[in-house]
């Protein structure tokens, strides 16, 4: 895994070896962030034909992760939508929240936010995609329900 | 903290699935839950057990997101992401289906009955609240719809004794209506949090109303009567104390005990929280206190928080994970 | 951005308050250059939207518009439809199309003939501020218009004794095949466009059997001003830019109904709609009192009137259907001639109930239901079998037309209930007059109508209902 040790490298950096702990935490939660991305990044566009990750829609980078207890973890995920001003981003958190919810194999907390800047109702969406009453009710309406299926589904399932 | 909730009993009530809110039985023999799985159940217990006696999983085409029973005990009404709301008649141990109330656009997200027993209030995403009033022959007839908010309602209360009703909204407010003349208004409208407020609670002389909030706090708002305060009007509703830093992320719910006082919450941290007001503080400006917390109440979100309507103490929590706790919290004070 | 609507359409609004440019939900046609673009938008802080390719180039992106027929034959929103229409249907543009006569009248081949229908319940709701008579505020309204450089000035009320007429017959018609055909009764009175709209969009099919098929008095108007006046000017009917005054903000929903567009002129039968607050805008923004307008006589041609006196018809301010179709189904079905009607009041005001009884037997049952609950209560016991009703006027607001959402609001000190009270008193001071009674409407029929065989007149005096399909594509469902 090439992508773990420039990341544990470039942490070395900024603490410095005498932080031990820390580091390991820090290792820790990039690992998880890693995890979680791995997940995320095959869901496909509900639009194109591509993935989130090969639209950018979601990076590494976007993806945060903090310890809330004994193997519990917080996880914040920053997407950026392709089109600003296009209802999708609504649907491509929906599919961010069920397939975390459906494969992460640990317990954690989930928020979802768009990157600052990429979407004119920026607040509106999030609290939106937040809501678990409402990505739940979402999910019993067929329509979206099988779009969402088909952007989560793994192409070789 | 010398107080305690203590675990006495969790059940998987809706496995597989959500259990998304909890009510007792006005005379708390039963406990009616409902979740994801589109079913209620009710709960009874025998002997040491809590086991269910029913399930009622032919009523509606999606997630039961709320139960109701109403003050007489004799009806449940069940509120759904179907967009109906179901009012079933028990008759010893066994429920029918009287009636489906259709009306709103989408998920109804709430049902409550008036103390009187002849009104009933709904509300969904659809931003209205509709009040239907119940007849000798149980018919029901839709007698007004007020759309006051401007988003998703999530929540409607009645007030203990008045027929006065509390709505909250996605859209941060609360709401409370009067009828005027022959329809219903919004007469005033709560304004305090910064996201949605999940649910509200009366407390046992009605004089009060607690909310919560996605805004990871509970605020106490106190109607203001005439002559109490030289700036506002009859009528109106004041924040008179605020919970906050105590919730580590969103309250679903809050519930007033009406024998103790006691004000329990449900969150998103898992945790189930006891509150107690401080005696000794002044009545315009109230305090309370963290009397009990168990932080992991249940191992995933907990959605609701009922209080046993006879046995002081006894407190009912659901849970994201379908299962259902019944803790006994003891104070000292 | 509030909304004007009546609370019916609000309610069936699934969105948030949006504007089209924004977040409508209908899928563009995007034209793909290249099977795999991977691009991505910036919004700069003036709004506008740029993409930002992967080379790093920038191009202004074009903004979506949707014109309003989009929006109408959408089930997205109807906050999307009313900024359309605040743009198609407003008194400004009722002003651009007076400037233009302006340039050139002799050679503007864009010249028009400007017409204006002013509606009963938008002459009280403005004699009310005024402190005039309705006919006193009709004639100086006239005036006013024509100082505009409006060439003629209209009645609904006219066109309405042809609404009340066509229901009679329909109700007739409707009762003698109540054996055979279930939907055939209740019939559902149809001159509410937010109730139509509301039916259309949420009960579809259901409903739609039961609603009276004939045109409201604004649409009956349509078919006179650019099928009949047209004709007898000899004008194109695209010579004639006709406008109605209304109570109402839902009536632009009905005028730009495609049923009521005249496909071979390309025009539609009422081009634009303002209600009566809009009139009150233009003459403050004329700087202009009612009450400092001279007075002009009413055009005779269509115009419910007598003597310079404007009549109205008996019964609900909301144009009186259940009176009309009551009393001559008493009368033409059981010969009983009804002399007063007693209304009953049922659950709240705005339903209230009217039998004919004959030895303990109810002969009709009809019943006024106004306002948003009423209309669920109505809908729902017609879904379980349960209503007993052979007509309904259905009004989607509470009180009726007179409170409409175009009409003018109360002033300082006065609640809405007064305001409503003595906009009531003034629409009903006003003489009854019978629609059959009316020489004019009967040459009308026989003259214009009947020549042209029962097909065409069953066109121009009826119209057709549309459900609407819900919206089953995920990406356009909300949330």
């Amino acid at each position: 895994m090439n992508i773990i040790s420039s990341v544990v490298s470039k942490v070395f950096q900024f603490y410095g070896p005498s932080n031990k702990n820390n580091v390991e935490r820090t290792t820790k939660m990039e690992e998880k962030a890693l995890e979680v991305y791995d997940v995320i990044r095959t869901i496909r566009d509900p639009e194109k034909p591509n993935t989130l990750e090969e639209l950018d829609v979601v990076t590494e980078k976007c993806v945060e992760v903090q310890e809330l207890g004994d193997d519990e973890y917080l996880i914040i995920i920053k997407f950026s939508p392709t089109v600003p001003h296009c209802s999708l981003a609504t649907l491509i958190g929906l599919c961010l929240q069920v397939k975390l919810q459906r494969c992460l194999p640990f317990k954690h907390k989930l928020e979802i936010y768009i990157a600052e800047g990429t979407h004119s109702t920026e607040e509106d969406i999030n609290k939106q995609i937040n809501d678990k009453e409402r990505v739940a009710a979402a999910m019993e309406n067929p329509n979206l329900r099988e779009i969402v299926e088909q952007c989560v589904t793994e192409p070789d399932d | 903290m010398k107080d305690t909730l203590a675990i006495l009993h969790r059940l998987s009530a809706h496995p597989e699935s959500r259990c998304w809110y909890v009510a007792w039985h006005p005379l708390g023999a039963l406990l009616a839950s409902c979740g994801g799985d589109r079913a209620v159940r009710i709960w009874g217990k025998e002997g040491d057990d809590w086991v269910c006696k029913c399930a009622l999983s032919d009523g509606h085409q999606r997630t039961v997101r709320k139960v109701a029973w109403s003050p007489c005990g004799h009806y449940l009404a069940s509120a759904s992401f179907d967009a109906t709301t179901c009012i079933w008649k028990m008759t010893n141990d066994d429920f029918e289906c009287l009636t489906v109330l259709e009306g709103h656009e989408n998920e109804v997200k709430c049902v409550a009955w008036a103390s009187s027993g002849h009104l009933l209030a709904t509300c969904s995403r659809d931003k209205s609240v509709w009040i239907w009033e119940v007849d000798e022959e149980d018919e029901y007839e839709c007698v007004s719809v007020v759309n006051s908010h401007t988003q998703d309602v999530k929540h409607v209360v009645w007030h203990p004794t008045q027929e006065l009703l509390a709505s909250a909204s996605y859209d941060n407010k609360v709401c409370i209506y009067k009828e005027e003349d022959d329809d219903w208004e919004c007469r005033a409208t709560l304004e305090g949090h910064t996201s949605t407020v999940w649910s509200l609670s009366f407390d046992p002389e009605g004089q009060r109303l607690a909310s919560c909030s996605d805004d990871r706090t509970v605020k106490i708002w106190k109607e203001c009567t005439s002559g109490e305060d030289e700036d506002s009007t009859d009528g109106a509703w004041k924040c008179v104390c605020t919970l906050s830093g105590f919730h580590g992320r969103t309250v679903y719910d809050v519930s007033w005990c009406h024998l103790t006082g006691a004000l329990a919450t449900a969150c998103g941290d898992d945790g189930v929280r006891v509150f107690k007001e401080d005696a000794a503080a002044d009545p315009r400006h109230p305090a309370f206190y963290l009397s009990a917390h168990v932080p992991k109440a249940h191992n995933q979100d907990v959605n609701c928080v009922a209080w046993h309507p006879k046995e002081a103490g006894l407190l009912a929590t659901c849970s994201d994970n379908g299962e259902i706790a019944i803790w006994n919290y003891q104070s000292d004070a | 951005m509030a909304s004007n609507f009546s609370g019916v359409l609000q309610l069936t609004d699934l969105d948030d308050f949006i504007t089209p440019s924004q977040e409508c939900v209908k899928p563009l046609k995007l034209d793909n250059k290249q099977g795999r673009s991977v691009a991505k938008i910036q919004i700069e802080d003036d709004g506008n939207y740029f993409q930002v390719n992967q080379d790093g180039q920038m191009h202004k992106l074009e903004k979506a518009r949707i014109t309003l027929n989009d929006c109408l034959a959408c089930s997205g929103c109807i906050t999307s439809a009313e900024s359309i229409l605040i743009s198609q249907q407003s008194h400004e543009e009722l002003y651009r199309v007076l400037r233009q006569n302006k340039v050139m009248p002799s050679h503007n081949i864009e010249q028009k003939v400007v017409v204006v229908s002013l509606s009963p319940q938008s002459r009280a709701s403005l004699a009310a501020r005024y402190g005039l008579s309705s006919s006193d505020a009709a004639r100086r309204l006239t005036a006013f218009f024509k100082n505009l450089g409006v060439h003629y000035v209209f009645d609904t009320g006219f066109s309405r004794a042809f609404s009340l007429l066509e229901s009679q017959r329909e109700f007739l018609e409707r009762f003698s095949r109540k054996e055979e055909d279930k939907k055939s009764l209740p019939m559902l009175a149809s001159a509410c466009p937010g109730w139509i709209c509301y039916a259309e969009k949420t009960h579809g099919d259901f409903i739609l059997p039961y609603i009276s098929t004939t045109r409201s008095p604004q649409q009956m108007m349509g078919s006179l001003v650019k099928r009949f006046f047209s004709m007898q000017q000899a004008l194109e009917p695209q010579k004639i830019y006709h406008v109605t005054v209304m109570p109402c903000y839902d009536k632009k929903l009905e005028a730009s109904r495609p049923d009521f567009y005249l496909r071979e002129s390309e025009t539609r039968e009422v081009d634009c709609v303002i209600t009566s607050g809009e009139v009150l805008k233009m003459l403050e923004e004329e700087g202009v009192s009612l009450n400092y307008v001279n007075p002009a006589p009413l055009d005779t041609m269509f115009n419910n009137m007598c003597d310079e006196e404007l009549l109205c018809h008996a019964g609900s301010g909301s144009g009186g259907y259940l009176h009309h179709v009551y009393t001559h189904a008493a009368k033409q079905l059981f010969g009983v001639e009804v002399q007063e009607i007693t209304y009953k009041t049922l659950r709240n005001k705005d339903f209230q109930e009217v039998t004919l009884e004959k030895d303990g037997v109810v002969l009709l049952r009809f019943a006024a239901t106004y306002g948003f609950r009423n209309i669920q209560n109505l809908v729902q016991k017609l879904k379980r079998g349960k209503s007993l009703y052979h007509f309904v006027e259905v009004m989607a607001c509470p009180s009726g037309c007179l409170n409409g959402g175009g009409q003018l609001k109360p002033v300082a000190d006065q609640s809405n209930k007064e305001l409503l009270q003595q906009v009531d008193e003034l629409y009903r001071a006003e003489r009854v007059s019978a629609p059959e009674g009316d020489a004019r409407v009967v040459e009308l029929y026989r003259s214009w109508l009947e020549g042209m065989g029962e097909e065409q007149a069953q066109q121009l005096l009826h119209t057709q209902y549309h459900a609407v399909e819900k919206s089953t594509s995920g990406l356009t469902i909300k949330w």
